[in-house]
C-alpha cells in the first residue's frame, strides 16, 4: 500500500513541478520566428507590391482587361468585368494592406529601434520603405476612391478602421513625398535587399520625385494649385530622365521568384489570353512598330485582335509577344516613358517643368519605342507619322501614352480614366461598361458595416461607375 | 487475387488441424425470470469469448463449453448471471428482474460502470455491428445505428468520415468525437493537405480511426454529452465513441476464430451524370468553319482545311451529331494513332465517362487465437484487408496485428496489456476537387459529349503518352486543361503509407474491499508518408512531391478507485486521478519546382528548378489534468454523482492556462418506485456539465512566415492572423434529461434524451477589415448552442419459437444556432470555395450558412427574369442561400431470425440540410447533361438558335428592382416574363454564366438501404460432423439502393473530406453498392 502512495504522490509531484515557464515556452513555434529583421519585410513587400502591378491573374487586379490590352478566349467573366465571382476587389485590397502597407510599417518599426545603425543609415532605410509605401497607398486610392488610411494597421485599437477621404489621403501622400528626400539622401540604405535599385539612393530619389509627379497629375483636373505645386516641386528635385532609372523589379528565372506574367502565359500550359482588339486596331492603323514587341506573329496576314469581351478562338487571333513570356521580365513601377508623358501633360497646363508639350511628348514616345529595344531611327520615323506627329490634343496624347503604358496596365487604365481617351470598347457579352473604379471588398460590406456605408455615400455609391476623386471629366 | 485469397484461406485450414482442441460439451438449460416465466432472449456467452447463443422462445438454450467455462447470462433489464461449468451439461438459470441491473457499460477513462447508475445517455453498440457487413472504415457502419451520431462518408476510395456527435460545439475547432480504446485515446485527425477540403484538389487519405480494425471490437459505447465526457477533460465537448475490444479469457484452451469476407462493389448509376447525345464539343457557333463549329486546318496534309473538332473547347455547346458529317477529332491528329488524319463520323461517344467504372472488390481475412490459464489471458489476431478500387490502379491494403493479454502476478496485483499495430498502403485513391488530378472534374464539368472514353483507354495503353482529347491545337499537342483520364490514373497517381501503433499497459492493485488503484501508460503514434506525382506531359507542372508525418499522443494516468457499501441501502464509490497527456507532431512536405527532369523518375534530387525550402512543422503540447468522481447510491434506485476536473494546458497563457470545470448527473430508478406489471424497466436520468477547453498551440505570440529567398534577400511577412497574448478557455455547458425502459414484457425498449449545449468563449480567428494588415484576430468570441433530442426503440413485434423480428429504431434531432459572434461582426467565413459560395458561421443562423449569388423574388415569391430573359441574380454572393445541417436523422434496422436463418437490414435517412454543387453550376454552362437537351413551347429544340425558334421562356416575371445598402431589395411594374433566353451556348441560364449560386444548391435529403445480410448459422446437425465448433455464412450488401434523394447526378452525402466544411460537391464521385459473402468459423 505504501510504495503506491509513494508512487502516486510522486507523479503529482511530478505533474506540479512543471512551471508555467515551461508550459508557455512550448508553445513558441520553433519554425516560425517571431523576430526577423527589417530587409526581409522590405524585400517581401517590394517584391509583392511588383506582383500586384504586373500580375494577369483572373483573381487579381485584372489590370490588363480594364485597360483592355489583353482580352481571353472562353472564359469571359473577368474581362466583362465580373468583379465579384472571383473577389478580385478583396484580394488586391488585401495584397496591399496585408502584404505590402503592413510588412513596410512593420519594418519602419523593426528599423527604427535597431541600435547597430547610425541615424543616417535608418533613415535612408525609412526613405525607401516610405516612398514603396507611399506608391501602394497610392495604388489603392486610385482603385477604390476613400480607403482606410489614418486607422489602418492598428488591428489592435481599430478592427473595423475609418474610411478617409481620397482627397485628403493623396494631400498627404504628397506632403510625405515631399519630406522622404531629406531621408534617401541621409545615407547608406538597404543594398541587397533593394530589389529595385540595389542600393542606389540617387535613383530612390529619382523615383519618389518621378512618383510625387504621377500623383501630382492625377489632381490636375481637381486641385491644380496643389497639382502645379506638387509637380513642379519633384522637376526641380529631379525625375527620371532616361530608361535607366527606370524603377523596375528584374524577376529571377525559377518560381516563386518568375513575373507573374510567366506563371499565367506559359507555366499554366493553358491559352487562355489575347492581344485585344481594342489595342491591336489602334496600332495597326498607326502602324505602330511596337507591335513586334506586344505581339506574337502567329497570324499569316498581321495582326488580330480577339474581340474585346467575348468568345474568341485562340488559333485565329493574335497572342502575346515573346518579351512577357519571360519569367525574367521585369515588372515597371515607373518608367521614363510616363515620366515624360506626365511632363508633356503638366507642360500643356504651363506648369514651369522646362520644354514644350511636344518636347516631352516626343521624348516620351522615343523612350517607350527605344524601351522595346527598337534604334532611335524608328521612333523618329513613327514621330513623323501623319497621325503621331505631335498635334496638342489630349486625345493623342492619352492614346500614345496609353499603347506606352501595355506593360504597366494600372497605368493604362489610370491614363484612360484621367483622359477618357481612347476610347476603349464595351466587352461583347455581357456588356459591363468599363470600370471607373473597383467595388469595396465583400468582406468590407459584411465586416466593416458601419465604415463601409458612410465611405459609400461620401464617394457617391459603391458602384464600378462611380470615379474616384481626380476623375472628374 | 482468386487465387491468393484461397490461398491464405487454406493456409488458415491447415493451421487449424494441428492444433489440438478443448474437450468442449453441449451445455443446455432453461432460463427464467424470478416469477419463473421463460425468458427468450436472453444472451449467453462463454465469458472471455465471442461464443454465444441466445435463448429461444420457451427460454431454452444450447451451447458449446468446457469444464470450467463461465457462462454469463445476460438480459436487459435483469441482472446478469454466471455460472461455472462443472460435471454437469444442465444449467438452469433464474435472472433476478430490475432490483440489480447489472448491466455494465464503459464510461470516461475506461471506468466500468452499471448502467442503472449513469445520469446521462450512452448507447451501447455490440462488436458484430460493425464487422458483420463490413467496410474500410468501421466508422461508417455506426450510421444510422445510434442516435445523435451523425456519419458522413466522402465516397471517394479510403476517404475519410465525418463523426459529428450532437452537433458542431466549436465555429472552427476540432468537432470531431473522440475515439477510445481499451482506455487508449487514438487520433481521428485527417492528414489531408491545405485547401484539399475548401476544394482546392489534393487526395483524401483518410482519417485514422480506419486504423481501427472491425473484427477486434467487442464493443462500442457512444458517449453523447459533455456529463458523459466529462473526465476527458478539454477534449471532451464533442463526445466520445468508446471501444473495447476481443480478449482472451482464463481457464480456457486455444480456441480460433476464423473470418472471411469478400465484397464486390459495382457503381450505382443514379449518382452519375447523365450525359446528352444530340450535341458535341464547343461552347457556341464562333469557329472558323461556315456553321462556326468546328475549326478548320489542314489536317490529312492534302493542302486542304479540313473540319476539326474545337480541340480546346471543354464544352459540348456543338454542332448537332450528324453520322454523315465527317470531322476530324483528337485521334487525327498522334502520328502515334492508326487513327491518324482519319476523319471520323460525327457522333455521341459509344462510352460515355461513365464507362469508366470497373467492379472493385473487398476481402477481409482475420483469424484470431485465444485462451488462457487460471492466471492469465491472451488473444492475438491477424486481419489482412484488401480493397481494389472502382478505377484503375488503385487500391488500399491493411495489415493489422492485435495482441491482448492479462496476468494476475498476486490476487490483488494484475496486469494488462493491448498492443495493435496496423499499416496501411494505399495506391492511387482518388483526387478530389478542383483539379486536374480528379477526373471527375472533366467528367461532370468540362468535356466533350464526343470523347469515347474507350478510345481515350486505347490511346494511353498503345503509346503510354497523354494522348488527350484536349489538346492545344494541331501544332501543339500538349494538354490545354484535361488529361487524358487513363494517364492521370496511371501516372499521376499517390501512394501513401501509415505505420501505426497504439495500446496500453494497465497495472492494477486492490489495496482492499474498498480501494483499488490503477495505473495506466497509453501511446498512440503513427507514421506517414505520402507521395504524390504528376509526371512530365500533363496539364499541370510536373511534380512530385512527399509529406513525411509523425504523430504522437502518451497518456500517464493514475487513477484510486474506491467502493464502499456504507449501511445496506446507502454505497459510495467514486475515484481520484491524475492525467498528464502529451502531444508531439512533426512533419515536412517538400516539392519539386517548377517541373521534372526526367520523365516518370519521382525523387525530389530530379527537381528542373531549385527547390524552395520544404514547409516544416513541429509541435509539443502538454496537459495535465486531476479529476475526482464520488457517486452515491441510495436503495439501489436513487444515484447522484459529480465530477471536478482541473487541466492546466500549455497552448493557453501563462496567466490563463488552468481552468476548473464541474458535473453533476442523477438517475431514478422508477421501475423501483413504480409498481406496474407492464412496466418492466425504467430510468429517469438528469445532469449538468461544464467542460472547458484548450486551443490548438501557437495561438498566444505573433510570428513571421519566412519563405524563398528573392535574388538572395531574405523573405519574410507577417502572418494573417493576429495571436492573442490574452486568450481565455473555452466553455462548454451543457444540461441533458433523459428517460429509459422496457415495457411489456420487454417487447418495447425505449430511450429518450433532450439536451441542450452551449460553447461560449470560443476561441475563434474572427475576421477583422484586411485594412488592418491582418485578416482575423484570436478572439473568446462566439457561442453556439446545439439542441437536440433523441430517440431510440428497440421493437420486438414478433416472438415465437422459430422466428422472430426485431426492430431498432434511431431518429434524432439536432438544432444548432449560433447566437453570437462578436460585436460588430456578423459572419464568420468557414471556407470559400470555386463558384463564389461559402460556408459561413452566421448569427441567428444553424452553423454552416451557405452563402452565394441569389435568384431575386418578387413578392408573390416569382423569380425575376431580367430584359433578356435570364434570372436576375442578387449583386453579390452575400445571400444565405443554404444551410449544411439536416433537420433530422434517423435509421431503422429490422432482424428477423427463422430457426438458423437471420435476415436482417438498415435503413439510413437524412431529412434536409444542403449541399452546392460545383459540378452542375460548371456542367449546365458546358452542355454535358441531359438537361441541356430538350424542346421549348415552340416544340423546337432548345438548342435552336432564337431566330431558330429555340430558347427557353424562364419562369418568372419582368420587373424593376432597386436595391438598398444593406442588400434588400424592392421589386416593382412586374409582369409575366415572355421573353425567351438563348440556350444554344454556355451563356444559357442555368450554369455559371448567369445562373445565380441558389440554382445550385441541392436538397441532401435521402432515404438508403444501407445494409442488407441473410446469415446462416450452422445447426447441431452440421457442426456434429465438422471440426468446428461453431459458424456461420452470410451474403451481405451495402449502399445497395438510394430510395430516395433530390439532388440530381450525384450522391447527396459526396463530399470533399471530413471537417467542419461540408455540403459542396466538386467532381463528386459516385457510390458503390456492394455485394458479397462473409464466413465465420470457430474452432
Amino acid at each position: 500500500m505504501k510504495k503506491y502512495i509513494v508512487a502516486l504522490t510522486a507523479l503529482v509531484f511530478f505533474w506540479s513541478c512543471q512551471s508555467d515557464e515551461d508550459y508557455e515556452n512550448l508553445n513558441r513555434d520553433p519554425k516560425n520566428p517571431t523576430e526577423v529583421s527589417s530587409e526581409f519585410l522590405f524585400t517581401a513587400a517590394t517584391v509583392s507590391l511588383s506582383d500586384n502591378m504586373a500580375s494577369p491573374n483572373v483573381n487579381d487586379g485584372l489590370y490588363r482587361f480594364l485597360s483592355q490590352y489583353w482580352t481571353t478566349t472562353t472564359y469571359l467573366d473577368e474581362p466583362n468585368y465580373n468583379l465579384s465571382s472571383r473577389q478580385n476587389p478583396d484580394n488586391v485590397w488585401s495584397e496591399l494592406y496585408r502584404d505590402v502597407i503592413f510588412d513596410i510599417q512593420d519594418a519602419k518599426k523593426i528599423v527604427a529601434a535597431n541600435t547597430e545603425l547610425e541615424q543616417s543609415e535608418i533613415n535612408a532605410r525609412l526613405g525607401q520603405l516610405e516612398v514603396i509605401e507611399v506608391y501602394a497607398w497610392s495604388v489603392l486610392v486610385d482603385t477604390f476612391g476613400d480607403v482606410p488610411y489614418s486607422q489602418a494597421i492598428q488591428a489592435d485599437e481599430f478592427p473595423l478602421p475609418e474610411y478617409d477621404d481620397d482627397m485628403a489621403i493623396y494631400e498627404d501622400l504628397i506632403a510625405r513625398l515631399g519630406s522622404v528626400n531629406a531621408m534617401l539622401s541621409a545615407g547608406t540604405g538597404y543594398t541587397s535587399a533593394d530589389a529595385i535599385y540595389g542600393g542606389d539612393m540617387d535613383l530612390w530619389i529619382k523615383f519618389s520625385n518621378s512618383l510625387r509627379l504621377r500623383l501630382g497629375m492625377r489632381i490636375s483636373d481637381v486641385n491644380a494649385t496643389l497639382s502645379q505645386a506638387t509637380v513642379e516641386a519633384a522637376v526641380a528635385a529631379g525625375v527620371f530622365t532616361s530608361n535607366d532609372d527606370n524603377a523596375t523589379v528584374v524577376y529571377q528565372s525559377n518560381d516563386p521568384n518568375t513575373n507573374p506574367l510567366w506563371v499565367d502565359l506559359v507555366q499554366s500550359g493553358r491559352s487562355d489570353f489575347l492581344a485585344s482588339a481594342t489595342i491591336v486596331d489602334y496600332m495597326n492603323e498607326l502602324e505602330d512598330p511596337r507591335r513586334e514587341a506586344y505581339f506574337d506573329e502567329n497570324l499569316e496576314d498581321g495582326y488580330v485582335g480577339g474581340v474585346y469581351g467575348g468568345s474568341n478562338n485562340y488559333s485565329s487571333y493574335t497572342h502575346i509577344g515573346d518579351p512577357f513570356l519571360d519569367p525574367t521580365r521585369e515588372g515597371i513601377l515607373i518608367d521614363y516613358a510616363e515620366v515624360e508623358f506626365n511632363l508633356a501633360s503638366a507642360a500643356e497646363l504651363t506648369y514651369s517643368v522646362g520644354g514644350t508639350g511636344e518636347s516631352h511628348y516626343n521624348a516620351a514616345v522615343t523612350a517607350s519605342i527605344e524601351y522595346w529595344g527598337f534604334a532611335d531611327t524608328v521612333a523618329e520615323d513613327y514621330l513623323a507619322q501623319t497621325d503621331v506627329t505631335y498635334d496638342g490634343t489630349s486625345e493623342q496624347l492619352a492614346k500614345q501614352f496609353w499603347i506606352a503604358m501595355f506593360d504597366n496596365p494600372f497605368q493604362g487604365w489610370s491614363v484612360w480614366r484621367k483622359f477618357d481617351a481612347p476610347e476603349l470598347a464595351i466587352p461583347e457579352e455581357y456588356e459591363t461598361p468599363v470600370p471607373l473604379r473597383f467595388t469595396y471588398p465583400v468582406d468590407e460590406q459584411n465586416l466593416n458595416v458601419d465604415n463601409y456605408i458612410n465611405a459609400s455615400s461620401a464617394i457617391g455609391g459603391d458602384d464600378q461607375q462611380t470615379p474616384v476623386f481626380w476623375d472628374v471629366n | 487475387m482468386k487465387t491468393k485469397f484461397s490461398g491464405i484461406f487454406t493456409l488458415f485450414l491447415a493451421l487449424v488441424v494441428q492444433i489440438s482442441f478443448a474437450q468442449t460439451k453441449t451445455i443446455s438449460g432453461t432460463v427464467t425470470d424470478d416469477n419463473g416465466a421463460p425468458l427468450p432472449g436472453v444472451n449467453i456467452v462463454v465469458k472471455g469469448t465471442t461464443t454465444g447463443t441466445q435463448t429461444d422462445f420457451d427460454g431454452l438454450y444450447s451451447i458449446e463449453a468446457s469444464t470450467g467455462d463461465v457462462l454469463t447470462f445476460s438480459y436487459i433489464g435483469f441482472g446478469d448471471e454466471e455460472v461455472t461449468i462443472g460435471s454437469s451439461t444442465t444449467v438452469d438459470v433464474q435472472l433476478k428482474a430490475g432490483e440489480s441491473l447489472e448491466e455494465v457499460v464503459v464510461t470516461a477513462l475506461g471506468i466500468k460502470r452499471d448502467k442503472k447508475a449513469l445520469g446521462y445517455a450512452t448507447q451501447q453498440v455490440d462488436g458484430s455491428e460493425v464487422s458483420d457487413v463490413p467496410t474500410q472504415n468501421f466508422v461508417n457502419s455506426l450510421s444510422g445505428k445510434v442516435a445523435g451520431l451523425k456519419i458522413t462518408n466522402t465516397g471517394t476510395l479510403g476517404g475519410s468520415s465525418n463523426v459529428v456527435i450532437r452537433g458542431n460545439s466549436s465555429l472552427t475547432g476540432n468537432n470531431q468525437a473522440l475515439f477510445v480504446i481499451d482506455g487508449t485515446p487514438v487520433g481521428n485527425e485527417n492528414n489531408n493537405r491545405s485547401g484539399q477540403s475548401t476544394g482546392g484538389g489534393g487526395y483524401d487519405y483518410g482519417n485514422a480511426a480506419s486504423d481501427i480494425n472491425p473484427d477486434d471490437i467487442a464493443s462500442i459505447n457512444v458517449l453523447k454529452g459533455a456529463a458523459a465526457t466529462a473526465l476527458y477533460g478539454a477534449r471532451a465537448a464533442n463526445g466520445a465513441i468508446i471501444i473495447e475490444t476481443k480478449k482472451g479469457s482464463k481457464n480456457k484452451g486455444i480456441g480460433i476464430a476464423v473470418t472471411s469476407s469478400l465484397m464486390m462493389s459495382d457503381v450505382n448509376k443514379e449518382t452519375l451524370p447523365t450525359y446528352q447525345d444530340q450535341y458535341g464539343a464547343g461552347y457556341g457557333a464562333y469557329y472558323a468553319s461556315e456553321d462556326g463549329y468546328f475549326n478548320l486546318s489542314d489536317i490529312d496534309g492534302d493542302g486542304n482545311l479540313d473540319e476539326t473538332t474545337p480541340f480546346t473547347e471543354d464544352a459540348s455547346f456543338g454542332a448537332a451529331f450528324d453520322p454523315n458529317r465527317m470531322v476530324y477529332q483528337w485521334n487525327s491528329l498522334y502520328p502515334q494513332l492508326d487513327t491518324y488524319q482519319q476523319a471520323t463520323p460525327w457522333v455521341a461517344a459509344r462510352h460515355t465517362p461513365n464507362d469508366i467504372w470497373k467492379t472493385g472488390y473487398t476481402s477481409i481475412n482475420s483469424v484470431a487465437l485465444d485462451g488462457g490459464t487460471d492466471v492469465s489471458s491472451f488473444r492475438v489476431s491477424a486481419t489482412h484487408f484488401n480493397q481494389e478500387g472502382n478505377l484503375p490502379n488503385s487500391n488500399i491494403k491493411r495489415n493489422t496485428i492485435k495482441f491482448s493479454g492479462s496476468h494476475d502476478f498476486t490476487d490483488k496485483f494484475s496486469a494488462q496489456t493491448n498492443v495493435t499495430f496496423t499499416k496501411t498502403d494505399g495506391k492511387g485513391r482518388y483526387g478530389t476537387g478542383y483539379s486536374a488530378q480528379n477526373i471527375m472534374q472533366q467528367f461532370r464539368q468540362w468535356s466533350q459529349t464526343n470523347v469515347d472514353v474507350y478510345e481515350q483507354r486505347d490511346a494511353y495503353f498503345a503509346t503510354r503518352e497523354n494522348i488527350t482529347w484536349n489538346p492545344n491545337g494541331p501544332n501543339d499537342l500538349s494538354p490545354i486543361y484535361s488529361d487524358n483520364p487513363y494517364w492521370v490514373l496511371y501516372e499521376n497517381y499517390e501512394t501513401d503509407t501509415r505505420n501505426r501503433y497504439f495500446g496500453n499497459i494497465n497495472l492494477n492493485y486492490e489495496i482492499s474491499d474498498v480501494f483499488s488503484v490503477l495505473g495506466r501508460f497509453t501511446f498512440d503514434t503513427y507514421e506517414e508518408l505520402q507521395e504524390e506525382r504528376i509526371n512530365v506531359g500533363s496539364a499541370d507542372v510536373a511534380k512530385y512531391s512527399r509529406f513525411n508525418n509523425r504523430a504522437a499522443e502518451y497518456n500517464y494516468d493514475l487513477i484510486l478507485n474506491f467502493n464502499k457499501d456504507i449501511t445496506d441501502d446507502l454505497n459510495l464509490d467514486g475515484n481520484l486521478g491524475v492525467n498528464l497527456r502529451r502531444n508531439e507532431r512533426n512533419y515536412i512536405l517538400a516539392s519539386t519546382n517548377g517541373g521534372l527532369n526526367a520523365p516518370g523518375f519521382y525523387a525530389l534530387s530530379n527537381s528542373a528548378s531549385p527547390m524552395n525550402p520544404p514547409d516544416e512543422y513541429e509541435m509539443k503540447r502538454m496537459l495535465d489534468g486531476v479529476y475526482a468522481r464520488a457517486g452515491v447510491g441510495y436503495l439501489n434506485t436513487y444515484f447522484v454523482e459529480g465530477t471536478i476536473r482541473r487541466d492546466r494546458s500549455s497552448t493557453l497563457p501563462m496567466e490563463n492556462n488552468t481552468f476548473y470545470y464541474p458535473s453533476v448527473s442523477t438517475s431514478v430508478l422508477l421501475s423501483n418506485v413504480i409498481e406496474a406489471n407492464w412496466l418492466n424497466f425504467a430510468k429517469l436520468r438528469a445532469n449538468y456539465a461544464e467542460v472547458g477547453n484548450d486551443t490548438s498551440p501557437y495561438r498566444v505570440f505573433n510570428t513571421y512566415s519566412i519563405s524563398a529567398p528573392f535574388d538572395g534577400a531574405g523573405w519574410a511577412s507577417n502572418n494573417s492572423q493576429l495571436a492573442n497574448p490574452d486568450l481565455k478557455p473555452e466553455r462548454m455547458k451543457s444540461y441533458e434529461f433523459g428517460l429509459e425502459g422496457n415495457i411489456l414484457d420487454r417487447r418495447i425498449g425505449f430511450d429518450v434524451s433532450y439536451y441542450n449545449s452551449k460553447t461560449e468563449n470560443q476561441i475563434t480567428p474572427v475576421p477583422v477589415s484586411t485594412a488592418t494588415g491582418f485578416t482575423s484576430k484570436l478572439l473568446n468570441a462566439g457561442t453556439i448552442e446545439n439542441k437536440g433530442v433523441e430517440v431510440s426503440l428497440r421493437l420486438n413485434p414478433i416472438r415465437t419459437e422459430d422466428f422472430s423480428w426485431n426492430m431498432n429504431i434511431n431518429w434524432s434531432k439536432n438544432k444548432s444556432s449560433v447566437l453570437e459572434l462578436t460585436d460588430g461582426i456578423n459572419n464568420l467565413q468557414l471556407g470559400s470555395f470555386q463558384g463564389g459560395v461559402s460556408i459561413n458561421a452566421a448569427p441567428g443562423q444553424p452553423y454552416g450558412a451557405i452563402r452565394g449569388t441569389a435568384y431575386v423574388y418578387d413578392t408573390d415569391g416569382n423569380r425575376v427574369i431580367t430584359d433578356a430573359g435570364y434570372y436576375e441574380t442578387t449583386p453579390n454572393a452575400n445571400y444565405i442561400i443554404g444551410n449544411i445541417q439536416p433537420d433530422w436523422t434517423g435509421g431503422v434496422s429490422n432482424t428477423f431470425d427463422y430457426k438458423n436463418l437471420s435476415l436482417s437490414f438498415l435503413i439510413d435517412v437524412q431529412q434536409g440540410g444542403d449541399v452546392f454543387s460545383l459540378d452542375t453550376w460548371y456542367g449546365f454552362a458546358t452542355g454535358l447533361y441531359d438537361q441541356s437537351v430538350g424542346t421549348n413551347d415552340l416544340g423546337n429544340p432548345i438548342r435552336n438558335t432564337i431566330a431558330n425558334g429555340g430558347g427557353v421562356i424562364l419562369d418568372g416575371v419582368q420587373g424593376d428592382v432597386s436595391y438598398n445598402d444593406d442588400g434588400t431589395y424592392v421589386v416593382s411594374n412586374t409582369s409575366a416574363n415572355t421573353v425567351r433566353a438563348r440556350t444554344d451556348y454556355y451563356g444559357n441560364p442555368y450554369g455559371y454564366g448567369r445562373d445565380a449560386n441558389e440554382g445550385h444548391v441541392y436538397d441532401a435529403s435521402f432515404v438508403k438501404l444501407r445494409e442488407a445480410s441473410l446469415t446462416y448459422s450452422f445447426g447441431k446437425k452440421v457442426l456434429d460432423v465438422v471440426p468446428f465448433t461453431r459458424g456461420s455464412i452470410s451474403i451481405i450488401g451495402r449502399n445497395l439502393w438510394i430510395i430516395h434523394k433530390n439532388i440530381p447526378y450525384s450522391d447527396p452525402e459526396a463530399g470533399l473530406s471530413s471537417g467542419n466544411i461540408q455540403g459542396y460537391q466538386s467532381g463528386a464521385y459516385p457510390t458503390m453498392r456492394e455485394i458479397g459473402a462473409s464466413l465465420k468459423l470457430n474452432f
